[in-house]
């Protein structure tokens, strides 16, 4: 009996005589390097030739497609002589940034920076009696479109001062900064599923509102005036609650100056997982 | 407390049935009845061979990590090992630092390569066809600055692929005969015959 009949034989033992058409291993992997080093360098070739190589100033060596916008895709929606607006906002996956701030005849003015045109927004407006409605929802990502690549996706909104709002934000995963000090509302809803959000009330003297705010996976932070009547009812599952400024009872946190007799700015706070700050500035 | 040379053999021979083969097993245990008989013989007590031997039990593992390394060395499969890392990550506790982290971070490092590998030998298919159609003007979308260096991109990604997975078939060889070395240096360091080996 040979040598190599009495050693034990394993799968990858037998790689090491890998022969493929009579070909070596040796030979396989001396060839794989010589095209892949040949395919690269015709490729750049071509590229060069074509003159997309080398790049120029700011564009990244790639021989893929860049589909950046490069200007953001700005949309202004006016008030149309409504007197209260009611706003919607769907964000599957990016960051938003939602102000004050807008032309005094507009109710939201909103601002895309996506790199891929298919991935703009869908807009639906329409008036009702005295009520201006707008509905920006995000068409979803799917099918030839991941194929873009670098791709942020970030929304800056801002929206009128003075006509009382009915605002509703909803954002699948992504940061999230909403300040909504200089706006009027009578309700407000945020529904995200991952990420941290910031909720800046800090400064708000607009009408009185209520609040629910349902927070899956992220930090949370909430921010509402020390001289404002709020009471914040949270439920939180997992997660710590960093108090600052509040008076609390139990899963109650009113402002120094809360007076139920008076009209409470009354805010639901659920969150999932994350840890929660409420400054009362 | 051990009270005689058979409770000590007992012991030894438990342990180790299963592991070592009967043979080599009867000549450690008959080793170690040839040490008792010579200290004896040397007008030793049993005590003091008890003390000097150390705990069967001590004993059992130090001889079982020996087995399953040199088992290792000569079968190299990743089961063996496996079986090798586990049995002197058993000699002593320290050894979850000293074995047990660099056998999961080489594991990931093996995987991690192989995985972008595997990724780039899919990939490469799949950007070739869709460089093809971006060609035949068939895609609404096209991902490659130019279609034809799309080609031979697609091609240098596809083989860079497979050089990784081979790549990481010899990084995995040369881990192994690394990794048998050290657990050979390290058993020889806790039991102490670091100088013999």
């Amino acid at each position: 009996m040979s040598t190599d009949d009495q050693k034990p034989r394993h799968p990858l033992c037998m790689a090491c005589n890998l022969q493929i058409g009579g070909i070596s291993a040796t030979r396989i992997i001396l060839w794989l390097v010589a095209l892949t080093i040949i395919s690269f360098f015709i490729g750049f070739g071509i590229l060069a030739l074509s003159g997309d190589f080398p790049p120029q100033p700011g564009q990244a060596v790639s021989p893929f497609r860049h589909t950046t916008i490069l200007t953001p895709n700005t949309t202004v929606i006016p008030l149309d002589g409504a007197t209260e607006g009611d706003v919607r906002i769907t964000l599957g996956a990016g960051d938003l940034s939602l102000q004050g701030g807008a032309p005094a005849t507009a109710l939201m003015e909103s601002t895309v920076f996506s790199t891929a045109a298919v991935w703009q927004p869908e807009l639906v407006q329409g008036i009702n009696g005295s009520v201006k409605s707008v509905t920006m929802t995000e068409k979803g990502h799917k099918g030839k479109e991941w194929f873009a690549v670098d791709s942020p996706n970030n929304w800056a909104i801002s929206l009128n001062d003075q006509v009382p709002l009915r605002l509703s934000v909803n954002v699948g995963a992504g940061d999230n900064l909403l300040d909504l000090g200089t706006l009027n509302l009578e309700t407000l809803k945020v529904q995200t599923a991952a990420g941290d959000t910031i909720i800046d009330l800090g400064g708000y003297h607009g009408e009185r509102y209520d609040a629910v705010i349902n927070c899956g996976v992220g930090d949370l932070t909430l921010r509402v005036p020390r001289d404002s009547n709020t009471r914040i009812r949270v439920h939180n599952a997992l997660g710590d609650i960093d108090n600052r400024g509040f008076v609390q009872d139990d899963d109650q946190f009113v402002t120094a100056v809360f007076n139920s007799s008076q009209a409470v700015n009354e805010i639901t706070l659920n969150q999932g997982i994350g840890s929660l700050t409420l400054e009362s500035i | 407390m051990l009270q005689t040379e058979q409770e000590f053999i007992r012991i030894l021979r438990s342990r180790l049935e299963g592991t070592l083969p009967e043979e080599e097993l009867n000549d450690i245990v008959s080793d170690y009845a040839e040490h008792f008989r010579i200290g004896k013989a040397d007008g030793r007590s049993e005590e003091e061979l008890f003390c000097s031997l150390g705990s069967p039990d001590d004993v059992a593992r130090e001889i079982r990590a020996t087995h399953l390394v040199k088992k290792a060395e000569d079968v190299k499969s990743c089961k063996n090992i496996f079986h090798a890392m586990l049995a002197t990550l058993g000699l002593g506790l320290f050894n979850l630092v000293f074995v047990l982290i660099p056998f999961i971070l080489l594991v990931v490092l093996l995987l991690v390569v192989f995985l972008f590998g595997i990724v780039f030998a899919i990939a490469g298919p799949a950007a070739f066809i869709y460089s093809v159609l971006q060609i035949l003007g068939i895609p609404a979308f096209a991902i490659w600055q130019s279609p034809v260096a799309g080609v031979f991109f697609s091609i240098g990604i596809t083989t860079f692929g497979l050089l990784l997975v081979i790549g990481d078939y010899y990084l995995a060889r040369f881990f192994y005969r690394i990794g048998i070395r050290y657990l050979k240096w390290n058993i020889s360091v806790i039991t102490g015959t670091e100088d013999e080996a």
